[in-house]
C-alpha cells in the first residue's frame, strides 16, 4: 500500500506523499476552503468592534477606537444588566427545569407497564423538537392569544377569567412562556438520553432486588435512579457551557416591542442593533463580550466537569 | 402470583392518568391547529374543540391556488433537497479523506474542523462576510455556508472507520484511486449514517427561517414556507388587514389561513417523523459512543 512504503524524508518526498494523496486532499479540499472563509474569517471582522466600522470599506478600513464601544454597552445604559440577566435567567431555568422533568418523566415511563404504551408515549412526546419555532409560535399562538386563543377563549367562557391573559405579549410572562415552551420542546429528546440509560442498567440487578423483597419504589430509589444521576450530571455539565446561546430563531418569534425589556437575550439584542440599526461596531463588540463571558463559563464547568465526573468535555 | 399492593394499583392509575396528561399536552396544540385548519370558519367559534366544524378543505384549495405558496413550497423543497445533497458530498468526503491517519496534516485538519464547534465569529461578522460576498439576496445562501457541518462529519467519519480496511486495501491493490474508492466503496457501505445525517439536514433546511430573516428579507422570491408563514404570523399581530391584503386572499379567515399553511409546513416532516425518530435514537448512540 502507498503509505505504507518506507517514510519518506526532505522536501522531495513531502511532493512525493503530496502526489501520491492528491485524491486524498481533493477529497478534503472544499470542506477545508469552505470552513476557513466561514467560520475563521469572520474572527478578522472581530476588529470592528475597535474601530468606527463603515459598510462597504473592509473591515480594518475604519478609525481604532479602542474600548469605546463595549463602554458604552456597560455605561450608557441599563441594556447591559437587562440582557445578561434575561439571558441567563431564561436559559438557566430552562436547563434545569427541563432536564429535572425529563428526569422524573423518565422514571415514570419505565414504570408503564405496557411496551407498546411506552413507544407511544415516546414517539408523541418527541415531535415538537422537530419543529420549527415558527411552527411552535403559530401553534401557541392559536392556542393562547389574547382575543382568539383557544385556551383564553375556553377560560373566559367557563368564567375563569375575566379577560384573555396576554400570555404572548405582556412582559410579566416572558420567562415562565420562555421556560414552559422550552419544557415542552425538549421534555421528549431529553428522555429519550434518559431512557437509554435506564435500558443499561442490567436486568440481573432487578431480578436480585426482586428477590430480596424490594417493591418498585425501592428499585427506582436505588437501582434506576444511581444509574440515571451520571447521565444527568454530564447533560447539565454540556449544556451549560451554551448557557449564553438562546437561538435566534426562538427569541426572533417570541420578542415584540411589549415585552422586550424582559424577553430580549444577546443574540436578539445583537441582531437589533447590528442587522436592523446597522450599528456594526456596536453589535460586534456586545458578540465579543458575549464570547468572553462563554468562554469563561465553559471553562468553569470544564473544571467543576473533571472534579465532579473526571472527564473533560472540551 | 404476586398480590398487588394498594399502593402500587393507586400508583399505576395515577401514572396512567399522568401519562395521558402529557401526551394530550404534547399533541393536542397540534391536533387543535389542524382541526381549525379543516374547519368551515363560519361556524367555528372561538374555543377548545375535539372535532372539527362542518369539514372542508375550501382554506387548502384558496392556499394552493396561491402563488406566492406555490412558490414557497418550490423554494423550500429546493433548499432542503440541494442543502441536503451538497452537505452530504461535501462534508462525506472530508469525513472519509480525515479518517484515513497517513493522510498529510491530518492532526492539523482534525482539529481545524473541530475547534468550529466552540466558537464562532458572531452574527454581524458572518453578515458581513457574505454581504460582501454577494450572498444575500442570493439562494445560495441557504446552500454554501451549510455545506460543512462538522458534527456530521464526525458522525460519518465514526461510522467510515468502522468499515473493515481490508476491502479498501484491496480495492487498492486493483488500482482504484481514493477518488473512487470513496463513491464506489464507501459511500454505498455507509449508506445508514449518510441517511441518518441526510434526514437532519433536511429536517434542518426546511425549518430555516433566520437566514431568510438576515440575509433574503428583501427577496419575496426565495422566501421558503416558514418564512412566508412567520411573515404572516408577525404582520399580523400589527394588522390583520394589511397581512390579508399581502397575502391577496380574503376568502377565508386570518386564522384559517394561518392554521393551513402552518398545517401544509408541518406535513412533510410528519411523514418522515417515524423515520426520523428511530435514526435520532441511533444517531444519539452513535454520538455516546463517540464521547
Amino acid at each position: 500500500m502507498a503509505h505504507q512504503l518506507k517514510p519518506a524524508k526532505g522536501r522531495k518526498n513531502l511532493l512525493l506523499k503530496l502526489e501520491r494523496q492528491k485524491y486524498l486532499i481533493l477529497l478534503v479540499l472544499p470542506a477545508f476552503v469552505l470552513t476557513l472563509i466561514f467560520s475563521y474569517v469572520p474572527l478578522a471582522g472581530w476588529y470592528i468592534a475597535f474601530s468606527d466600522y463603515q459598510l462597504g470599506f473592509s473591515f480594518f478600513a475604519g478609525k481604532w477606537t479602542g474600548l469605546e464601544q463595549f463602554l458604552i454597552f456597560f455605561r450608557e445604559t441599563n441594556d447591559a444588566y437587562n440582557i445578561i440577566r434575561n439571558t441567563l435567567a431564561m436559559n438557566v431555568m430552562s436547563l434545569v427545569g427541563g432536564l429535572g422533568i425529563a428526569f422524573i418523566f423518565s422514571l415514570l415511563i419505565k414504570e408503564v407497564g405496557s411496551g407498546r404504551a411506552k413507544k407511544v408515549i415516546q414517539i408523541i412526546t418527541f415531535f415538537p423538537y422537530f419543529m420549527s419555532w415558527v411552527i411552535l409560535y403559530s401553534v401557541i399562538y392559536s392556542l393562547f392569544s389574547t382575543s382568539s386563543g383557544a385556551i383564553n377563549s375556553f377560560l373566559v367562557d367557563a368564567g375563569v377569567l375575566k379577560e384573555g391573559l396576554n400570555i404572548l405579549g405582556d412582559k410579566k410572562y416572558s420567562w415562565t412562556l420562555i421556560v414552559l415552551v422550552n419544557i415542552w420542546n425538549t421534555l421528549g429528546y431529553n428522555s429519550v438520553i434518559f431512557l437509554a440509560s435506564i435500558s443499561n442498567v442490567p436486568t440481573d440487578l432487578y431480578e436480585a432486588a426482586s428477590i430480596d423483597g424490594a417493591g418498585r419504589l425501592q428499585k427506582a430509589i436505588y437501582i434506576t435512579i444511581p444509574y440515571m444521576v451520571p447521565t444527568l450530571l454530564v447533560l447539565f455539565i454540556m449544556n451549560s457551557g451554551w448557557i449564553l446561546n438562546s437561538g435566534l430563531d426562538q427569541y426572533l418569534v417570541f420578542t415584540n416591542p411589549t415585552n422586550r425589556p424582559t424577553m430580549e437575550v444577546f443574540d436578539m439584542y445583537i441582531y437589533r442593533y447590528g442587522i436592523k440599526l446597522m450599528n456594526y461596531s456596536y453589535a460586534t463588540a456586545v458578540g465579543i463580550i458575549k464570547s468572553i463571558v462563554s468562554i469563561i463559563i465553559l471553562y468553569g464547568v470544564n473544571l467543576l466537569s473533571k472534579r465532579v465526573s473526571s472527564r473533560s468535555i472540551i | 402470583m404476586r398480590k398487588v399492593h394498594p399502593f402500587e394499583l393507586l400508583f399505576d392509575i395515577f401514572n396512567a392518568a399522568l401519562m395521558i396528561a402529557v401526551v394530550l399536552i404534547m399533541a393536542y396544540p397540534f391536533l387543535y391547529v389542524f382541526l381549525y385548519s379543516i374547519s368551515d370558519p363560519s361556524r367555528l367559534k372561538a374555543g377548545l374543540m375535539l372535532w372539527p366544524q362542518k369539514v372542508t378543505l375550501n382554506s387548502y384549495k384558496v392556499i394552493f391556488a396561491n402563488p406566492v405558496i406555490i412558490n414557497g413550497v418550490y423554494i423550500s423543497v429546493a433548499r432542503s433537497v440541494i442543502g441536503t445533497i451538497t452537505m452530504l458530498m461535501v462534508t462525506g468526503a472530508a469525513a472519509y479523506a480525515i479518517s484515513k491517519r497517513h493522510l498529510i496534516g491530518v492532526r492539523f485538519l482534525r482539529v481545524f474542523f473541530l475547534l468550529t464547534m466552540y466558537f464562532s465569529g458572531g452574527i454581524i461578522p458572518a453578515y458581513l462576510l457574505i454581504k460582501s460576498l454577494g450572498l444575500t439576496n442570493n439562494f445560495l445562501v441557504y446552500i454554501i455556508p451549510s455545506m460543512v457541518s462538522v458534527f456530521n462529519m464526525i458522525l460519518i467519519r465514526t461510522y467510515v472507520e468502522s468499515i473493515p480496511a481490508s476491502l479498501e486495501e484491496s480495492a487498492l491493490m486493483v488500482g482504484a484511486n481514493e477518488l473512487q474508492i470513496f463513491v464506489y466503496l464507501i459511500v454505498p457501505m455507509s449508506t445508514p449514517v449518510f441517511a441518518a445525517v441526510g434526514l437532519f439536514s433536511f429536517v434542518n433546511q426546511w425549518n430555516s427561517f433566520v437566514d431568510v430573516q438576515i440575509y433574503n428579507f428583501m427577496k419575496p422570491d426565495l422566501y421558503p414556507l416558514q418564512y412566508i408563514l412567520y411573515n404572516y404570523l408577525m404582520s399580523q399581530s400589527q394588522s390583520v388587514e394589511q397581512a390579508k391584503r399581502s397575502m391577496n386572499v380574503s376568502a377565508i379567515s386570518p386564522q384559517s389561513l394561518k392554521t393551513t399553511i402552518t398545517i401544509i409546513t408541518i406535513l412533510p416532516i410528519f411523514f418522515i417523523y417515524p423515520i426520523l425518530q428511530k435514526y435520532f435514537v441511533s444517531g444519539l448512540m452513535v454520538g455516546s459512543i463517540k464521547e
